[in-house]
C-alpha cells in the first residue's frame, strides 16, 4: 500500500509558512526592517515599485553577515537571536523565529547582499526558496535585501493582493510604526521613485512625530511618563483634550518597543479620558510600555501583531493612571497659544544603563533622549512644560505676592501664572469641583446637607418622579434629603449648600429634568452615581454672569487646583485656557 | 444757583447721602449727587433707583437753583478743603466751588436728567421711636438672604400690629425675629417687606434721637425726620409663614456663656470647611463638646461646661450661622433650645438677674452629620 503521508520538501513548508509571516508586501517590509533594527542599523532606505508588488528594496547599514551566516539565514528556524528555550522570555529583539528570510525568499526571486565591516561581502540569489548561487561582492557593512516578483510562484496568494495604492499604503503605516519605535535611526522611504518618507535619526519622540505628520500635529500632543508601583513603565504621547477631534485617531502601542494591537488597551485610553473630552472623540495616542522582564508574552502571534500580559488588569490600570496623571497637568490645558510648547517627557527616576549587547535597549533609550530637553527653546518655554501638577506653585510668583485674581464679565477668572495667565471658566471650574467632591462624597457617605426652614414642594412629571423613587439614597447621599409625598409630589427638607448663590429648587428641577429626559452627558456617565454628580454638577455651580468676591474666586482656584483633573469640566470643555509667556513675547515681537 | 455753606455742613450733608449713591451703575447720572437750593436751604439727595437719600442742610442761599454733580469726587474734594466758608456757584452745566484761595470747576449734568423720587404722601404717616426702629433693624436684618432666587428672603418682614411690633428676616437656614411692645398709636396694621440696605440707611441717619415720621404708598416706604428723609421701593409678598417653622417643643435646653461660646466656635471655624462650615456640637449633662473633621485639612476639638441636663444630643451646624447669631445677642448668656439632630434650634437672650431681655429669638437649621 502507498503511503500517504509524506514529509513535505522544505520548499513547499517553507512556502506554507510563509502564508503565515508573508502576507503582503507590507509584511515583507516589516520583516526586513526589523532584521536591519536588530542589526544596529542607523539608518535604512526602502524602496518599493508598484505597491511592492514587483521590487521591494530594504538597505541598512547595520552589522550585515559573512558567507556562512548569510547562507544559514535563509535556512528556516536559524537566528542569532536566541539559542535556549528560556531566551524567549526574554527576547528583546524584534525577529527571533528565525523564518522571516526564508519564508520571503519561499514566495519571490530574493537577493541579499550582506558584508560585514572591512570584509568582503556576499551576494546570494534565491528564487522560489531555491538557492541559485552565491558570491563575493563589494559593498559598505550592511545588507540589502531585493525581494521581486513577490508570490510569482503562489498565484492564489498574489491573486489577493490589493492595488499598489493600498499596498503603499499599507508600507507606509508599518514603516511609521517602526519609526515610531526606533527613533535613533533614520528612515526613507521611496515609491516610484519618489519620497514618501524622509526621517533623520530623532532626538526624540516629538521630533519624530513633526517629521511624520507636521510641525502642528505634534503640538496637538501632551507627553507622559510615568512608572507604576507594579514596575509598569508608561510614556509617550497623548493628544490634549482641547486638541482631539472626533475624526479617526491614530493609536500606536509600544511595548518592549514592539508595536501591538490592543482594543482593550485603548478602552482603558479612553476610560482615562472620561470627562476631559465629549462623548464620541477618540484622542490620539502613542503609548510606550515597559513591563518587567516576563510580565509579557510577545510570542502568541506569527507576525507578533499581539502581545499577551501576564496581568493585563495591571497594565491596564497602569495606563490608565498614567493618562489620568497627564490629563491633570497644566499642559493638558487648552492653549490659546498659536504656537503652543512641545510636548516632553520627562522621567522622574533615571532609566537602567543600555546595554550594549542588546540592540533593543537603545530602542528604548528614546525616552532618555527626551529627558534632557531637546530643543533648549527658550528658558520661558522650558519653564512652561516643567509644569507640577500643582498650578497653584506656577500661580504664585516667587515674590510671595498673592496670585491677584480678575473677574471677566462676572464670568471668566483671570489669573497670573508662572508660565503665563490662565483664563478660567467659572462655571466650568465650579463643575469640575463639585463633580469630584461629590463622588467623592458618594464614597465617604455622603455630602454635607443643610435643613431648610421652609421645605420644598416640588410636583414632577412620572419620569422626574420615577428617577426620584430609583435613586432615593444616591439624592440623600448628594444632601438632598427628598420624601416622597405621593401623587408625584416630593418634599425636600434638606439641601447640599455648594456656593452662597446656590438655588436649590432650580437646580433639583434641572438635575430631575436632565436624568428623566437623558442627555448626552447623562448617557456619557458609567453609572447611577456619575450620572447625578454630573448633573448635580452641571446645574449647581456657580453660573457664568455671577459676581464673585476676591475671596470667592481665592476660593475656587484653590478648590480647583484640588481636584484630580482641574483643567477639564464634566461636558470634556476646558475649565482652563491658558496663553504663555512665550506667545506674549512672539505676538509682541519680544524676540523670535 | 449761588450759596454759602460751611465746610462742615457741606461734608456732614454729602456723607449722608452718599453711601444711597451707587459706585457702579450703567446710567451716569445715578453717581452724582442733586444738590438744590430755594429759600430754605440747600437740599442734597442720591438715588440708586431702589433707595433714595435726601438731606436738608444750612447754607446761606442766595439764587436758588439746581444741579447735579460727580458725588465721590465732591466728597473727596470736600473732605480736603480748608475750614473756611465754602462758596458755591454754578454756570449753565457747571459746578464752582471756591474755598480761601483754592478754587475748582466740576462738571455736572441737569436735574431734569436725574430721575424723581417716588412719591410718598406724609399726610398720612404715623410716628415711630428711632431707638425702637434701630433696634428692631440691627438685631434682625443681617439674617436676610443675599442670594436671589427668592426675593421676598431679600427683605426684613416689618409687621405692624395694634399694640406689637415685629421684624423678621431669614435666608431659609437661619431666622432672626425681634418683637417690640409699642404704645404709639396711628400705626396701620400692615405686613412691609423691606430691602434691608433702605433699613440700614434709616438706621444710619435716625438711628437715636426723636420720633421718626414714616409713611407709604403703594410701591414705596418713605421715613422722614426734620429735612432728612429716606425713600424705598418695598418688595411683594406674600412672605413665608415663619410662624409655623418656629418649634413650641424643643425640649432639650442649654444655657452657656455667649462669649465662651464664640470663642470656641471661632476656634473650631478655622479648621472647618470653608465651604460648608460646618461644626459638631455633642451635649451631655453639663458639657458641650465641639468638633470639626475637615478632609484636606484636620480636626479640632474642644469642651466646654455648660448648663444642660437633657439627653445626649450629637447636632451639626454652619459654624458662621451660629456665630452670626451669637454676635447679635444682646445679654452675655444665651439659651439654647433643641429637638433632634435634624429638627430646628433657637438662640434667645437670657437676661440677669433683675434684668430684662428684650423679646429676641433666633433660629438656625442644622447641618446633616455624617457618620
Amino acid at each position: 500500500m502507498p503511503r500517504r503521508i509524506q514529509v513535505l520538501p522544505d520548499t513547499l513548508a517553507n512556502q506554507i509558512a510563509a502564508g503565515e509571516v508573508v502576507e503582503r508586501p507590507a509584511s515583507v517590509v516589516k520583516e526586513l526592517v526589523e532584521n536591519a533594527l536588530d542589526a544596529a542599523a542607523t539608518r535604512i532606505d526602502v524602496a518599493i515599485q508598484n505597491g511592492g508588488k514587483t521590487e521591494i528594496r530594504v538597505a541598512d547599514d547595520g552589522c550585515g553577515m559573512g558567507r556562512d551566516d548569510a547562507l544559514l539565514a535563509l535556512d528556516r528556524y536559524a537566528t542569532s537571536k536566541i539559542a535556549r528555550p528560556e531566551d524567549l522570555a526574554t527576547v528583546r529583539t524584534f525577529g527571533f523565529r528565525g523564518e522571516a528570510l526564508p519564508s520571503i525568499a519561499a514566495v519571490s526571486r530574493l537577493t541579499l547582499e550582506t558584508a560585514e565591516a572591512g570584509e568582503v561581502g556576499t551576494r546570494v540569489r534565491v528564487a522560489g526558496g531555491r538557492i541559485l548561487g552565491a558570491e563575493d561582492c563589494a559593498r559598505q557593512a550592511g545588507t540589502t535585501v531585493v525581494v521581486r516578483n513577490l508570490f510569482f510562484n503562489v498565484p492564489a496568494r498574489a491573486k489577493f493582493l490589493r492595488s499598489a495604492a493600498v499596498e503603499t499604503r499599507a508600507v507606509v503605516d508599518t514603516l511609521t510604526t517602526l519609526a515610531l519605535a526606533n527613533l535613533s535611526a533614520a528612515f526613507r522611504l521611496e515609491s516610484n521613485g519618489r519620497m514618501l518618507l524622509e526621517l533623520p535619526a530623532a532626538p526624540d519622540l516629538a521630533t519624530r512625530v513633526a517629521d511624520l505628520w507636521g510641525e502642528e500635529a505634534a503640538r496637538r500632543f501632551l507627553g507622559l511618563d510615568d512608572r507604576s508601583d507594579d514596575g509598569i513603565a508608561v510614556a509617550g504621547l497623548i493628544e490634549r483634550p482641547d486638541a482631539a477631534a472626533p475624526t479617526p485617531r491614530r493609536a500606536h502601542l509600544f511595548v518592549a518597543g514592539r508595536p501591538f494591537r490592543d482594543r482593550l488597551l485603548l478602552a482603558a485610553v479612553d476610560r482615562a479620558y472620561r470627562t476631559t473630552i465629549p462623548e464620541g472623540v477618540r484622542p490620539s495616542v502613542l503609548l510606550y510600555l515597559d513591563v518587567p522582564a516576563g510580565a509579557v508574552d510577545i510570542n502568541v502571534h506569527p507576525t507578533k501583531a499581539e502581545v499577551r500580559f501576564r496581568d493585563r488588569a495591571a497594565v491596564e490600570a497602569a495606563v490608565e493612571a498614567a493618562i489620568r496623571a497627564a490629563l491633570g497637568r497644566v499642559e493638558s490645558a487648552a492653549t490659546l497659544d498659536d504656537v503652543p510648547a512641545r510636548p516632553q517627557l520627562r522621567r522622574a527616576e533615571p532609566p537602567a544603563p543600555p546595554t550594549p549587547t542588546s540592540a533593543a535597549a537603545n530602542q528604548l533609550a528614546f525616552f532618555v533622549a527626551a529627558a534632557s530637553p531637546a530643543d533648549a527653546d527658550a528658558p520661558v518655554a522650558a519653564d512652561a512644560a516643567a509644569g507640577e501638577r500643582d498650578l497653584r506653585a506656577h500661580a504664585v510668583p516667587a515674590a510671595e505676592r498673592p496670585p491677584s485674581l480678575w473677574q471677566l464679565h462676572d464670568t471668566y477668572i483671570l489669573a497670573e501664572s508662572r508660565s503665563g495667565l490662565i483664563l478660567i471658566d467659572q462655571h466650568s471650574a465650579h463643575e469640575r469641583i463639585l463633580f469630584e467632591e461629590l463622588m467623592r462624597g458618594f464614597a465617604d457617605g455622603g455630602q454635607t446637607s443643610q435643613r431648610l426652614l421652609f421645605p420644598l414642594t416640588l410636583r414632577l412629571s412620572p419620569a422626574e418622579y420615577a428617577v426620584v423613587e430609583d435613586s432615593l439614597s444616591l439624592f440623600h447621599r448628594a444632601g438632598f434629603e427628598i420624601e416622597p409625598f405621593g401623587g408625584r409630589t416630593i418634599i425636600v427638607h434638606a439641601a447640599p449648600v455648594p456656593h452662597p448663590y446656590f438655588n436649590p429648587e432650580r437646580c433639583l428641577r434641572d438635575m430631575l429634568a436632565e436624568l428623566a429626559a437623558g442627555s448626552e452627558l447623562t448617557r456619557a456617565a458609567r453609572n447611577q452615581h456619575e450620572r447625578i454628580a454630573m448633573t448635580f454638577a452641571c446645574k449647581g455651580a456657580i453660573k457664568a454672569g455671577q459676581r464673585l468676591s476676591p475671596r470667592e474666586m481665592q476660593e475656587l482656584f484653590d478648590r480647583l487646583f484640588a481636584t484630580e483633573l482641574p483643567h477639564h469640566d464634566v461636558h470634556g470643555r476646558p475649565t482652563v485656557v491658558r496663553l504663555s509667556l512665550h506667545e506674549l513675547e512672539r505676538r509682541f515681537g519680544r524676540h523670535g | 444757583m449761588r450759596f454759602t455753606i460751611t465746610r462742615d455742613n457741606l461734608q456732614q450733608g454729602l456723607a449722608s447721602v452718599a453711601a444711597s449713591i451707587p459706585t457702579r451703575t450703567t446710567l451716569p447720572v445715578l453717581s452724582n449727587i442733586l444738590i438744590e437750593a430755594d429759600d430754605e436751604g440747600v437740599r442734597m439727595s442720591g438715588t440708586d433707583l431702589d433707595i433714595a437719600v435726601s438731606l436738608q442742610v444750612g447754607a446761606e442761599v442766595e439764587e436758588g437753583g439746581a444741579l447735579t454733580v460727580p458725588a465721590k469726587k465732591l466728597q473727596e474734594l470736600a473732605r480736603e478743603l480748608p475750614e473756611n466758608p465754602v462758596r458755591i456757584t454754578t454756570k449753565g452745566d457747571r459746578f464752582e466751588l471756591t474755598c480761601g484761595r483754592a478754587s475748582f470747576r466740576l462738571n455736572g449734568l441737569p436735574r431734569d436728567e436725574f430721575p424723581t423720587f417716588p412719591a410718598v404722601d406724609f399726610r398720612e404717616s404715623w410716628r415711630i421711636p428711632a431707638e425702637v426702629l434701630g433696634t428692631l433693624i440691627r438685631q434682625t436684618s443681617f439674617a436676610v438672604s443675599t442670594e436671589e432666587s427668592r426675593p421676598i428672603l431679600n427683605g426684613v418682614l416689618w409687621q405692624l400690629g395694634d399694640d406689637e411690633m415685629r421684624m423678621v428676616a431669614t435666608n431659609g437656614h437661619r431666622l432672626a425675629l425681634m418683637k417690640q411692645r409699642l404704645e404709639t398709636s396711628g400705626a396701620p396694621r400692615v405686613d412691609l417687606i423691606v430691602p434691608p440696605k433702605a433699613l440700614a440707611q434709616v438706621d444710619r441717619l435716625f438711628g437715636a434721637g426723636e420720633e421718626i415720621e414714616v409713611a407709604r404708598s403703594e410701591n414705596h416706604l418713605g421715613f422722614r425726620r426734620g429735612g432728612t428723609r429716606v425713600f424705598t421701593r418695598l418688595i411683594e409678598g406674600p412672605y413665608p409663614n415663619y410662624e409655623q417653622v418656629i418649634p413650641r417643643d424643643n425640649d432639650k435646653v442649654a444655657v452657656a456663656d455667649k462669649g465662651a461660646l464664640m470663642q470656641a466656635l471661632r476656634r473650631m471655624a478655622v479648621v472647618a470647611s470653608e465651604q460648608t462650615h460646618r461644626v459638631r456640637l455633642s451635649f451631655h449633662a453639663g458639657t458641650l463638646r465641639f468638633s470639626v473633621e475637615s478632609p484636606d485639612l484636620g480636626e479640632a476639638t474642644e469642651e466646654l461646661e455648660v448648663d444642660y441636663q437633657g439627653d445626649p444630643l450629637d447636632i451639626g451646624f454652619n459654624a458662621s450661622y451660629l456665630l452670626e447669631v451669637l454676635r447679635y445677642m444682646p445679654t452675655s448668656d444665651v439659651r439654647l433650645t433643641f429637638k433632634a439632630p435634624e429638627r430646628a434650634a433657637t438662640v434667645t437672650p437670657l437676661a440677669a438677674e433683675g434684668e430684662s431681655a428684650p423679646d429676641y429669638l433666633c433660629l438656625v437649621m442644622p447641618l446633616r452629620l455624617l457618620e
